[in-house]
């Protein structure tokens, strides 16, 4: 697993770099200029959480275009921890955009004061760039192996959209559940809801992956 | 070649189809002993990287067996992976990496991985170690490619058209380096080409591929000392036994025949011109000849 993880670092560390210093560049842009612009700072936070998901998503892909898909499996590795180990890499990238927001938003709050009217309003960022990078990876995954190499690019941007509208559909059942005027603590039990959904379509999509990577030849 | 308890890599009745195309592998065998290498020779879409893919369990067999080290091997098996170095035509890695990434990545897969022995052969290689892959040349990569398979200790290398596109002082480097690899026993190499002075030079044994189907597994003593290419006119060929005929090419003014036992040929048909067989005109007869 440990050579699995170091091979989809450095698969995903090109475009991660490049992310990685645009985010820095953009999260000094915001606190330089984001005082009262809470917008700015919700674009921020989803943008760090979900790209860098997103980037870790796209790297894969670029093992296809050389035989190293074919030298994975001839390593002494089972196909099922090849699988596991991009499910964990993707949680491990979202962990690191996850971070960019939390540094960001903290550097804001300091800076500026608290950009929003809600308490609940971080929590529910959190909730949305976390939600969205799970459904995303969770329909990528499978589809990424099971369809052909021809249609990576179509499948990334399925999931991207796929993803956002899982969330934004479970969020407005959540409003239809609890209509206006939810509690703090109803919020907070609705954003819970949607990462429980998030985890267990992301933990499903897993094994779901293994088997339709068992049957895939190269 | 019988297949024995001795042999590094046994291949029986092979059979391998894939649905949406006209190509099937058809009952293959073969086996590469213990210290000793087997080149896979056949035109393109003779069916070497399919039975490749099958020995390595990238794509898998409809039928047939495959026994590594004495044993067939499945997913979990990796053990018996541990033990295989692969080298592939083309890009082998990710392209963004450098040498040393790729290193790294080698020493979490590979428990036997020897980041000494990588170096060394970077050095011998002439390898930049932190330039990205895709600043290589094709030479340079199969180098690295070739670098990394050994690196890892392997007892057998399954080289897919490793050679192929190499200049010839950069593949005569290899080939020498391949040699090296078989002088332990325990070690033995699959190499398969359509460059058959690659196999002419450095093959134990040589195993012949056409349309999916086995039509010759010999070894190179064999074929050097006894099969023969016999230049017959019109009328010699026309009287000769056709049980002696294993291929036969109709030129301009001759025929050239292969025939298993140039001796024997030699003995029976004594106004006929008998020249030895290179791998090149034995598989240029086998694919594009006639047969009886």
């Amino acid at each position: 697993m440990k050579g699995l993880l170091k091979n989809n670092y450095y698969t995903v560390l090109p475009n991660a770099k490049i992310f990685s210093a645009a985010a820095v560049l953009s999260g000094i842009f915001v606190l330089a200029i984001g005082h009262g612009m809470s917008w700015l700072i919700i674009g921020y936070m989803l943008l760090v959480m979900i790209g860098f998901s997103f980037s870790s998503l796209a790297g894969i892909r670029k093992e296809n275009t050389t035989k190293w898909s074919r030298h994975k499996l001839c390593a002494p590795v089972r196909r099922s921890d090849i699988i596991k180990s991009l499910f964990l890499s993707q949680l491990l990238w979202l962990a690191a955009g996850a971070a960019f927001a939390g540094i960001d938003i903290a550097l804001a709050v300091m800076l500026h004061g608290y950009p929003f009217d809600r308490a609940t309003d971080v929590f529910m960022l959190y909730v949305a760039g976390i939600g969205i990078s799970l459904f995303m990876g969770a329909v990528f995954f499978p589809l990424f192996f099971l369809g052909g190499d021809e249609r990576n690019e179509i499948f990334l941007l399925f999931s991207l959209l796929g993803g956002t509208g899982i969330f934004m559909g479970l969020t407005a059942w959540m409003n239809h559940l609890f209509p206006a005027g939810m509690t703090p603590l109803q919020i907070i039990g609705s954003g819970m809801m949607i990462l429980v959904c998030g985890v267990l379509a992301f933990a499903a999509s897993c094994p779901l992956t293994v088997w339709i990577f068992r049957k895939k030849e190269y | 070649m019988d297949i024995q308890m001795d042999n590094i890599l046994e291949v029986r009745q092979l059979s391998k189809r894939y649905p949406k195309s006209e190509f099937a592998l058809n009952k293959v065998s073969f086996s590469l002993p213990y210290g000793s290498i087997l080149g896979l020779v056949g035109e393109n879409g003779a069916g070497k990287t399919t039975a490749i893919s099958c020995i390595l369990n990238t794509v898998q067999k409809d039928s047939g067996t495959i026994r590594l080290f004495g044993r067939e091997m499945s997913d979990g098996d990796t053990d018996i992976r541990e033990k295989i170095g692969v080298v592939y035509d083309g890009e082998n890695f990710p392209v963004d990496w450098t040498a040393s990434q790729l290193a790294k990545v080698m020493d979490g897969l590979y428990a036997k991985w020897d980041h000494a022995l990588f170096q060394m052969y970077l050095k011998d290689f002439r390898l930049p170690e932190h330039q990205k892959i895709k600043h290589y040349s094709k030479g340079m990569s199969m180098k690295l490619a070739i670098a990394a398979a050994l690196s890892r200790r392997p007892q057998l290398l399954v080289l897919d058209e490793a050679t192929g596109g190499l200049d010839p002082a950069t593949r005569d480097e290899i080939l020498d380096v391949f040699l090296g690899f078989v002088q332990d026993e325990s070690h033995s190499v699959l190499l398969s080409s359509h460059i058959t002075s690659d196999l002419e030079k450095i093959a134990d044994y040589i195993t012949f591929l056409r349309n999916g189907s086995l039509i010759m597994n010999v070894s190179k003593n064999d074929l050097v000392y006894r099969y023969a290419v016999m230049r017959c006119r019109e009328s010699q060929f026309l009287a000769l036994d056709p049980d002696d005929i294993l291929a036969f090419r109709k030129r301009d003014f001759q025929t050239d025949v292969l025939v298993a036992d140039g001796k024997a040929a030699a003995r029976k048909y004594k106004d006929i011109v008998i020249d030895h067989a290179s791998i090149d005109e034995i598989m240029l007869l086998l694919t594009k000849g006639g047969q009886t």
